[in-house]
């Protein structure tokens, strides 16, 4: 405890003491004795009454809010005991007490001490201060005063430590200190503050002259010099007491804060009194203030003026221009004054300005009048050119204002727009690029670009310009970007796609050499690049609890297993093998009839082999874009075995070698089914030789009625549009369109025998070559047969192609053979090669598939013309017999009008006169 | 060689490309139509689409053993851009 510079207690001995009710003389801590026989009584004399105009005094006290502040409640006492205390204590050491206590204490002498104040010696913050008194009968008095020992907070303005000051403040310092807190905490503005400053004079000088008054009130008492001060004291001290007001009023400083002159008390006395004067004071005031401000604006006024003379065009300091007045404002003001300068030549003006201790104000008062009246005069005398000029300066004012305005709201934008500026540097914007650059990499832009690239040289070719091969950049080895689709009016920023080009193939091979130098491939550089994907849904997997390692944990079992398996992996091979040994050995020695039976593919098979296929094609495609010239060789070379694998797995995924009869349908066949199983034999063609072309059209004719749009052809014969039609409607079309139309160029350069083999293996294969020639796929495989012969005879008989007599002969009589054979077969079916005799002996058609039903009948006529141009005369007789019907009928309708409309007409007269001109006849040669 | 191609569910509808497929949204609707392509998100271009929406009327305060009335609407498109986000399922259609 002696650390602390107490006096050494020893704790213990202390509790006993007053355990046992020991002296309180040498306590030196205040103790409550409440409830005691020794209780003083004091707190019952607090005085309770006497707070009557205490709600005039603090204002009323609304609802109590949360925030009540107990501690300055309770040195709400403070004052009065105070007071009190002044009264009764030192009443007999100061005779003057009691006009003190009505008085202002600041109009003591200035900078006089009272140190009889108790309430600077509560203040006193000496370490003495702490100790207790030494006149004990003073302590119990203190205790409700709440003084050093109070446990509440005290009051932070009386205690700043102005230590310099000692024990003692007067009032005036406690108030200039109070001032300069509020003028601090508000920051008051310019003119305020010198408004103030004036006030803080002029009160100065009046507590001067308060004093002076004073003595002379005391001494001299002369009537009409009494009153005059006393009508002078009265504006003084109201004016003292407003200011006070206004600070009261402006801080709502806690009651504490009351300087002792403003008590209570003093204010209750002084009430009435205030508020009769309150309201000519504050027009006083607010003259004074008026005043003052008017100055400050003609001095404004003023400099303006002469700046405007001076200059010529205004330059503002724009910072004044919005906080101070106008020019309207101005002349409104200055209106006023004169106003005003008229009315205060009222007598109280003029009794202050008498007043012979008032010259300094008087003079001061005077020089301003002087100035204004000068400024008056220089006004006055250019009034016109003064106006004109205010009205210029109005509108440049304006104007400037305006102007001042947009730029201000421009610059507002620009900075707000440039906030973000420079926040990227210039390796970081590359960076970006680059990444977006390299998203547009890919090991092959033409393919991936494909369908942009395929339209853009359809467009160009349209176009008639020189078709460029690829739109693509490429950079080295494959990488590249494609470029899409060419401009229509390549003309129009040749410069900027230039440039466009060479930046990206600069930023791309900078990033590929970058690349070259991680030694990564450029896929590898990809991943991420647009950041991660979380490829957490294989994690959220459930975790694999049992890690059997085969070799360690069970290795019985384990090699058990891979024992099977090696046997198993063992027999499948010699298995396979057998198999195919099976197989061989049965063809060779069986012929074609004895082929491993299969199951046909499975549609997933079929779709799933397609697809394998279609890789290939694009591969093949891509590898032939790929070319290299031929003058290098080597790399034609690698080129060319490469190019020749991928046909041959081309070929083997087309499946034409397996043996025929290894399934119904072929394997080929139901690669063919799908409609893209048919659309991937154009893009074949051109890889696949015309040999290996050739035996894939026999395996097609061979398998002519296992293909789908032959056996589903029967549906199209039906009127109802179902979904099963619209489908093979679809395949049948799929069938025309791609796959007679790759075998096209391969028929047309057949020979005459070969043509003849294939009709032959058709008519073979076919159990019913009629329903063959009932399908369309069918028919335009006759026709295109039956074409090809009567080209090559006329080829013979015109000479265009020198022919061995001997062959040829040979071969016009195999064929001839043949086609009697095909010819008789199909005799008695010729009226049902018509789509439309099949569809009206099923149900009576609507007359609006009329044309529809001719133009389906069309092939038909077509192929009996390429029939008839074949066949002998004596088989002329039977066709003509055969379907002498069918043709009046169509000349009938034609002629007789029996048709929609001319269309219909005409297409049935072509279609007629198409078989008729086969025959050497026309349809107007018919006698009707 | 056919399962060999196959490594991914995508595969699978890969084999349905420009084939006729079956498509069920949400909101009760289905789709025939031929599937030309489709991506990721399982957006799906088709074309010769039908569209079939089942909509279920339930009176208001009918009974609850009541059936509620299912009417079927039925369109055509030629062309069609499926959103994949509606798509349950694609499948090819069940063959007779």
């Amino acid at each position: 405890m002696a650390f602390f510079g107490f006096q050494e207690n020893n704790l213990e001995e202390e509790r006993q003491r007053i355990r046992n009710g020991g002296s309180r003389e040498n306590e030196d801590v205040a103790v409550y004795t409440w409830g005691e026989e020794s209780y003083d009584g004091l707190g019952d004399a607090l005085q309770e009454g006497g707070d009557d105009f205490n709600d005039e005094t603090f204002g009323s006290s609304g609802a109590v809010g949360k925030d009540f502040d107990f501690a300055g409640q309770t040195s709400l006492l403070e004052p009065e005991l105070t007071q009190q205390k002044n009264v009764s204590a030192s009443s007999p050491a100061q005779p003057r007490v009691d006009a003190a206590s009505v008085r202002p204490i600041e109009q003591r002498p200035p900078g006089g001490r009272a140190p009889s104040s108790l309430e600077s010696i509560w203040d006193d913050r000496s370490p003495f201060s702490v100790l207790p008194r030494e006149n004990g009968a003073n302590r119990f008095a203190e205790r409700p005063s709440a003084s050093q020992f109070s446990p509440f907070p005290e009051s932070p303005v009386l205690h700043q430590p102005n230590a310099s000051q000692g024990g003692a403040r007067t009032l005036q310092e406690i108030e200039a200190e109070m001032r300069a807190a509020a003028l601090q905490s508000r920051g008051v503005s310019q003119r305020q503050q010198n408004a103030i400053r004036v006030q803080q004079e002029e009160e100065q000088f009046l507590q001067d002259q308060a004093y002076q008054r004073r003595l002379a009130y005391q001494r001299e008492r002369e009537a009409e010099r009494e009153l005059q001060i006393q009508a002078l004291q009265r504006l003084q001290q109201q004016q003292v007491m407003q200011l006070r007001e206004q600070q009261q009023h402006q801080r709502t400083p806690p009651p504490r804060m009351l300087p002792v002159s403003q008590s209570p008390r003093f204010l209750d006395q002084r009430q009435i009194l205030l508020l009769q004067q309150q309201e000519e004071q504050q027009r006083l005031q607010q003259e004074l203030q008026e005043q003052l401000r008017m100055e400050e604006l003609e001095r404004q006024l003023r400099a303006q003026q002469i700046s405007q003379l001076n200059q010529g065009p205004i330059h503002f300091n724009h910072r004044r221009v919005p906080s101070g007045p106008t020019l309207a404002e101005l002349q409104a003001m200055q209106q006023q004054q004169l106003h005003r300068r008229q009315r205060s030549q009222s007598p109280a003006y003029q009794d202050f300005n008498i007043n012979p201790q008032n010259i300094q104000l008087q003079q001061r008062l005077l020089a301003e009048l002087a100035q204004v009246e000068y400024l008056r005069d220089f006004q006055g005398a250019t009034q016109a050119e003064q106006e004109a000029l205010r009205a210029e300066a109005m509108r440049k004012i304006v104007e400037t204002e305006k102007m001042e305005d947009r730029r201000r709201k421009k610059a507002a934008k620009i900075a707000h727009m440039s906030r973000y500026n420079d926040l990227m540097t210039q390796s970081d914007k590359d960076f970006i690029t680059r990444i977006q650059v390299s998203q547009l990499v890919t090991p092959d832009p033409y393919a991936d670009d494909f369908y942009a690239q395929v339209y853009g040289a359809i467009l160009r070719s349209r176009m008639g310009l020189q078709s460029q091969d690829e739109r693509v950049l490429k950079f080295g080895t494959g990488g590249g970007i494609s470029l899409g689709n060419a401009q229509k009016a390549p003309t129009r920023r040749p410069n900027a796609m230039q440039r466009m080009e060479q930046q990206v193939e600069r930023i791309v091979s900078n990033a590929r050499r970058r690349e070259e130098e991680k030694g990564l491939h450029s896929l590898h550089s990809l991943q991420g690049a647009l950041g991660k994907t979380s490829g957490r849904s294989y994690k959220a997997a459930p975790r694999q609890l049992l890690q059997v390692d085969d070799a360690s944990t069970s290795p019985t079992l384990a090699h058990a297993h891979a024992h099977i398996s090696k046997e198993d992996a063992k027999d499948k091979p010699s298995e396979g093998a057998a198999k195919e040994a099976a197989k061989l050995s049965r063809e060779t020695l069986g012929g074609t009839g004895n082929v491993v039976r299969k199951d046909p593919l499975t549609r997933r098979q079929v779709l799933a082999a397609l697809e394998a296929m279609y890789d290939l094609v694009l591969k093949v495609e891509h590898l032939r874009r790929e070319q290299p010239p031929l003058e290098e060789e080597e790399a034609s070379q690698h080129w060319q075995k490469e190019y020749d694998d991928l046909v041959e797995q081309l070929w083997e995924g087309l499946k034409v070698m397996v043996p025929l009869e290894t399934s119904n349908p072929h394997p080929f066949v139901s690669l063919l089914s799908p409609s893209k199983g048919k659309k991937l034999l154009p893009r074949l063609t051109r890889h696949i030789g015309s040999s290996r072309m050739l035996t894939l059209m026999t395996l097609l004719v061979a398998c002519f009625t296992q293909l789908d749009v032959v056996k589903e052809a029967p549906l199209l014969d039906a009127l109802e549009d179902s979904p099963e039609r619209a489908e093979t409607e679809r395949q049948t079309q799929a069938f025309l369109g791609s796959v007679l139309q790759s075998i096209l160029p391969i028929v047309a350069n057949l020979e005459l025998h070969v043509v003849t083999a294939l009709l032959g293996l058709l008519i073979d294969r076919s159990h019913d070559i009629a329903a063959v020639a009932k399908t369309k796929p069918g028919l335009a495989l006759l026709t295109l047969f039956l074409s090809r012969v009567e080209v090559i005879k006329q080829a013979w008989s015109t000479g265009a192609e020198p022919v061995d007599v001997m062959s040829a002969q040979a071969s016009l009589e195999q064929w001839q053979a043949v086609f009697d054979q095909f010819f008789v077969l199909l005799t008695p079916h010729f009226l049902a090669l018509f789509p439309s005799s099949r569809i009206t002996l099923s149900a009576h058609h609507p007359t609006s598939a009329a044309l529809a039903i001719d133009i389906i009948d069309q092939p038909v006529w077509q192929f009996l013309a390429a029939l008839a141009l074949q066949a002998a005369p004596e088989q002329h007789q039977v066709l003509v017999t055969s379907l002498r019907d069918k043709v009046l009928e169509n000349v009938l309708s034609a002629n007789k009008g029996w048709v929609a409309d001319e269309d219909e007409r005409r297409t049935k007269l072509a279609n007629v006169n198409l078989f008729l001109h086969a025959l050497g006849l026309d349809s107007s040669q018919i006698a009707l | 060689m056919e399962s060999s191609s196959i490594q991914e569910p995508f595969d699978l509808i890969r084999l349905s490309l420009s084939e006729r497929v079956f498509v069920k949204l949400r909101g009760d609707r289905e789709l025939t139509g031929i599937l030309h392509a489709y991506d990721g998100h399982m957006n799906l271009i088709m074309s010769d689409v039908e569209e079939t929406i089942m909509i279920v009327d339930v009176v208001d305060g009918a009974p609850p053993g009541q059936p509620a009335t299912v009417n079927v609407a039925k369109r055509k498109m030629e062309m069609l851009f499926v959103r994949g986000d509606g798509v349950i399922l694609v499948s090819p259609p069940s063959r007779t």
